[in-house]
């Protein structure tokens, strides 16, 4: 179409962009400034270069909230695609009363992050709670989240995965029933087993999904908050400490503005970095539509 | 070979119990203590089988009633997110969807790239901002907020959805001489409505249960239900657990009836979001 | 999978959900019409002036046709909340309770100078409030906050889970109180002692146990390391052998009384104050059956010396951006009355009236005040307010929870404490 056009429709992409330019973009431009200062509450923001980012890149406790970060999205955002993929092959395979049961696997997707971590301290709760009664009465030991480190981040990555399998679930799902079933037919005269055609047709094919499934939930739960703020609050020992929780108690607890800033330009760069790859996949694509 | 049919069917059984357990299990469980006495919330074994009572229901309502302003508040910052989520989405992916130029690629590029910033990130900023307009605390400023984190995703959606109404109908239209406006509203909306729902799902679902800006933003006047929720878990005494899981059973069931009775269209909305863009 | 057009949203039902929902937004504000006080507190101040049929304010609330709302959080957020609602233009809480060891001399200023309320309208006998307390939220020469509960911290101990331990009386020293501990989580009836890992009171306690202390007064970072060393292999002791629950470093400040009520520990540190919720057979099945004592220093601790426990008083401020100023001064100088005072008292409020502890209706309900005024008498805060103390208490619970867990040594602890807090100490 003509630019003239273009410039016609420009009213309709107003809001759109009116929307994330005032309520993302400009705020987050006002972060940059705020990084290169120090400021508090009743205080004026005094110029400090970039002190605000060595003090935080030089902290242990940001380190530590970093690598926890990274534990919970390598471990758990993998562990989920396994489930997912797994989960899509079966519902695939032919089941009885499929429609139901995939009411029933999006059912998570919309119990809010407060309600499921009142779930699900109090099934593993470590006096009461059903699931450690039960681990208990089977010999197996329960969790115990709020002493061994280790444990917690298991909660925590199993509250995660809980709250998002639906998502990527739903993704691979929907890309294996794209998947033309003339190839297997094709595979199976050829003579090849059920994993050879899986390892030669499926795999390859639902590449892309995954992929864009992957991506997505890196980034997703690289801002995880509530899940931890909620269930561990960063204990024992902010032991459990991730990085948007790191920011949340700088900013809010210790009215460090300036600290706060910088760990909020951090994680942005670190998002950027994640999703650069999503971005090249993206732009391929536009391009080809266009 | 019958074996191995059996075996398969068997693991296939299991694995569905499995599915079922792991999905719906901690629901029920809520659901259903919260209709049991307070101690046998704790019973060892967990009770199937009890006579269901509505005190913790009750209680609720008497002990909590800021909880119902809290849900009041939700439906209203809800109603107002989806609205303005919808509407601004709808415009933005009929331009996309019936024009394109090295502007208009770049400015979707912009509109992803955008989304990736954390919502955490705008907190700290946006607090002061908010303030000084005069918009802390007030419903309008947390259903802008939920609307501009689901406004890329949206107009991506509406873009796919609207890519398959055949341009003929919008030229046909605009041989009779309706105007782009008039051609948006009385040809497009109707057959786009499956988008449009997808992402009111999306919007809804979000809006209704989200946490932190909630917990940021608000202090009296538009706190939502899950904040008066996450305040319930923090001053919990003793056998207040049934209070709590009544809570989480009221805030939780309509937006659950709802995703089941919508599965369809979060279905839709999911695999054109996420694939197409 | 077909997700085709098999539902057609009618346009017009969808114009009007967007229509309505935008102007229940626009009515939305009107939901909280009327005069209301907003009062941001923990829960404890709100259950003192008592609820129902005993409301204290009932007759204030009539006289000036107001209502009082109140938003209650734990001690740490409620704080966070405080100073970010003074810090807008403008909050709808226009009475905050704050704690009195966060004020400083920048926080300080984004609230009212209570003086001139005093002056132009003043609350009943008001020398009659502790002049220390008073002092403490004078901060820069402006008065900031009304003092309105002190919370003197005892040991609790339930006689029932002691004496089915074999012992018949309260340890009296700190290293009888861990071996009872010890003794009576073994018993496995009930854990020893329940401590919350959130809130730096408790270290504190066992440090001044040995008399060391975590930040004195003049801005001392651990005056003896060595008690404080002490104090840590003790609770790192009584964790490892059990007298402390396995979900030490979680349990918060609300839950110590959960655990106190329901009989799962025997022994906790809690402000003597919450007798009322523990004394209660509504709340407990062992009321009458836990009583309190004063906290007991080691055996080590010289005679001379008394074990200073930890005292925390909450005051009554007026954020400088609150909207109904007028009303928020009438609520405090109400709520400060002798009356009230007294009445707060009964309901289990530490009293901040030195005429409150001697009154003959509150001794003679409570067989424990003369204990708590002996040990109010040598009791000081956990630490003085600083602009940093927030994170410096985040910085020392950190590496209490890791020496208490076992992760880290006492010593190694204490010199981190050292390393890490010095810097954020006012020079």
């Amino acid at each position: 179409m003509k630019t003239s056009s273009l410039w016609r429709m420009m009213p309709l992409l107003a809001p759109t962009q009116l929307l994330l330019i005032s309520v993302i973009v400009i705020p987050s431009i006002y972060v940059v400034w705020l990084s290169f200062h120090a400021s508090t509450y009743g205080q004026a923001a005094t110029f400090v270069g970039i002190e605000n980012y060595i003090r935080v890149l030089g902290d242990p406790g940001f380190h530590s909230a970093l690598w926890n970060t990274v534990v919970l999205v390598v471990v758990a955002v993998h562990l989920e695609l396994l489930i997912a993929l797994g989960m899509a092959l079966l519902f695939n395979s032919g089941l009885w009363g499929r429609r139901f049961l995939l009411v029933a696997v999006l059912a998570p997707y919309a119990v809010s992050e407060v309600v499921a971590v009142a779930m699900w301290r109090f099934l593993f709760d470590q006096g009461v709670g059903p699931i450690t009664v039960l681990l208990n009465a089977l010999g197996l030991p329960a969790l115990e989240w709020s002493y061994e480190p280790s444990h917690a981040m298991i909660m925590i990555a199993v509250l995660t995965i809980w709250m998002h399998l639906p998502f990527t679930f739903v993704i691979l799902y929907a890309a294996r029933l794209a998947l033309p079933s003339d190839l297997y037919e094709a595979a199976r005269i050829d003579g090849a087993t059920r994993l050879q055609s899986f390892r030669r047709v499926t795999m390859p094919l639902l590449g892309p999904a995954i992929l864009v499934a992957l991506l997505f939930r890196y980034i997703f739960a690289f801002r995880m908050f509530s899940e931890v703020w909620l269930l561990t609050g960063g204990g024992p020992a902010r032991t459990t400490e991730v990085v948007a929780v790191y920011l949340y108690q700088e900013a809010f607890t210790y009215s460090a503005f300036g600290p706060a800033s910088a760990t909020a330009w951090i994680m942005v760069a670190v998002s950027m970095l994640l999703a650069s790859g999503y971005i090249l996949l993206l732009r391929r694509q536009v391009k080809n539509a266009a | 070979m019958r074996l191995e049919r059996f075996l398969v069917n068997a693991g296939k059984t299991l694995a569905v119990v499995m599915i079922l357990l792991w999905s719906l299990f901690p629901i029920i469980f809520i659901i259903s203590s919260s209709f049991k006495p307070g101690r046998e919330i704790f019973a060892v074994p967990p009770q199937w089988l009890f006579a269901p009572t509505f005190d913790h229901y009750v209680t609720l309502w008497q002990r909590w009633s800021i909880f119902f302003q809290g849900l009041f508040n939700s439906t209203i910052v809800t109603i107002g997110a989806a609205s303005i989520a919808v509407i601004a989405s709808t415009c933005a992916g009929y331009v996309y969807s019936r024009t394109s130029s090295r502007f208009l690629n770049a400015s979707l590029v912009f509109l992803i790239a955008v989304r990736l910033i954390p919502p955490i990130v705008v907190t700290l900023p946006l607090f002061p901002i908010v303030n000084n307009l005069g918009l802390a605390d007030t419903h309008f400023v947390l259903s802008v907020l939920y609307a501009t984190f689901f406004v890329s995703l949206g107009t991506v959606l509406m873009r796919t959805f609207i890519d398959q109404i055949p341009r003929e109908l919008d030229e046909a239209a605009s041989m009779d001489g309706a105007t782009m406006p008039v051609i948006l509203w009385k040809v497009i909306t109707p057959l786009a409505a499956p988008g449009i729902l997808a992402v009111a799902v999306f919007v809804v679902v979000f809006a209704w249960n989200e946490f932190l800006f909630a917990f940021i933003f608000t202090s009296t006047r538009a706190k939502t239900a899950p904040l008066v929720i996450s305040e319930m878990i923090g001053s919990i005494e003793g056998v207040d657990w049934g209070v709590l899981f009544a809570a989480s059973t009221v805030q939780l069931l309509p937006v659950l009836l709802f995703v089941m009775a919508m599965n369809r269209y979060l279905v839709a909305g999911l695999t054109s979001g996420a694939t197409k863009g | 999978m077909s997700y085709e057009t098999a539902f057609r949203l009618n346009r017009r039902t969808f114009l009007g959900g967007a229509v309505s929902g935008l102007a229940l937004m626009a009515a939305g504000p009107a939901f909280a019409q009327g005069k209301t006080l907003q009062v941001l507190s923990h829960r404890v101040h709100q259950t003192s002036l008592g609820e129902g049929d005993a409301d204290m304010l009932a007759a204030w609330k009539a006289e000036n046709n107001a209502d009082v709302m109140f938003t209650t959080l734990d001690s740490n957020p409620l704080m966070d909340r405080l100073f970010r609602e003074a810090s807008l233009a403008q909050t709808d809480f226009s009475v905050g309770y704050m704690v009195d060891n966060r004020p400083t001399s920048e926080n300080a200023t984004l609230f009212e100078d209570l003086r001139a309320y005093q002056d132009a309208d003043p609350i009943e006998d008001f020398d009659d409030i502790a002049p220390g307390l008073v002092q403490g939220m004078t901060i820069d020469g402006r008065l900031i906050g009304i003092p309105v509960r002190t919370a003197t911290q005892g040991l609790f101990y339930n006689e029932e889970l002691l004496a089915d331990a074999g012992f018949d009386g309260p340890a009296k020293t700190l290293e009888e109180l861990v071996e009872q501990c010890v003794a009576i989580s073994a018993k496995g009836r009930a854990t020893g002692m329940i401590l919350a890992s959130d809130l730096a009171v408790f270290p504190v306690m066992f440090a001044r146990a040995f008399g060391g202390d975590y930040i004195s007064q003049d801005f001392t970072l651990l005056p003896d390391p060595a008690a404080m060393e002490k104090a840590l292999t003790v609770l790192a002791d009584m964790f490892s052998r059990g007298a402390l629950p396995r979900s030490y470093a979680t349990n918060k400040g609300e839950e110590l009384l959960t655990w106190m009520q329901q009989g799962r520990a025997a022994y906790s540190v809690l402000p003597f104050a919450r007798m009322g919720q523990l004394a209660d057979p509504a709340l407990t099945e062992y009321a009458g059956k836990i009583k309190v004592t004063a906290f007991p220093g080691s055996e080590t601790l010289a005679a001379d010396t008394a074990m200073s426990s930890v005292v925390e008083a909450w005051a009554m401020t007026i954020p400088a951006n609150a909207v109904d100023k007028e009303l928020a001064w009438s609520y405090i100088k109400e709520v400060s009355s002798r009356k009230n005072t007294l009445g707060m008292a009964l309901n289990g409020n530490g009293p901040a009236r030195v005429s409150t502890f001697l009154d003959p209706e509150l001794t003679s309900k409570n067989d424990f005040a003369h204990i708590e005024s002996e040990v109010l008498a040598n009791a000081r805060g956990a630490f003085p307010p600083f602009g940093e103390a927030a994170r410096a208490q985040q910085l020392f619970l950190e590496e209490v929870q890791l020496t208490v867990l076992g992760r880290k040594s006492p010593a190694d602890a204490v010199a981190a404490i050292q390393s890490r807090i010095q810097p954020l100490l006012p020079a």
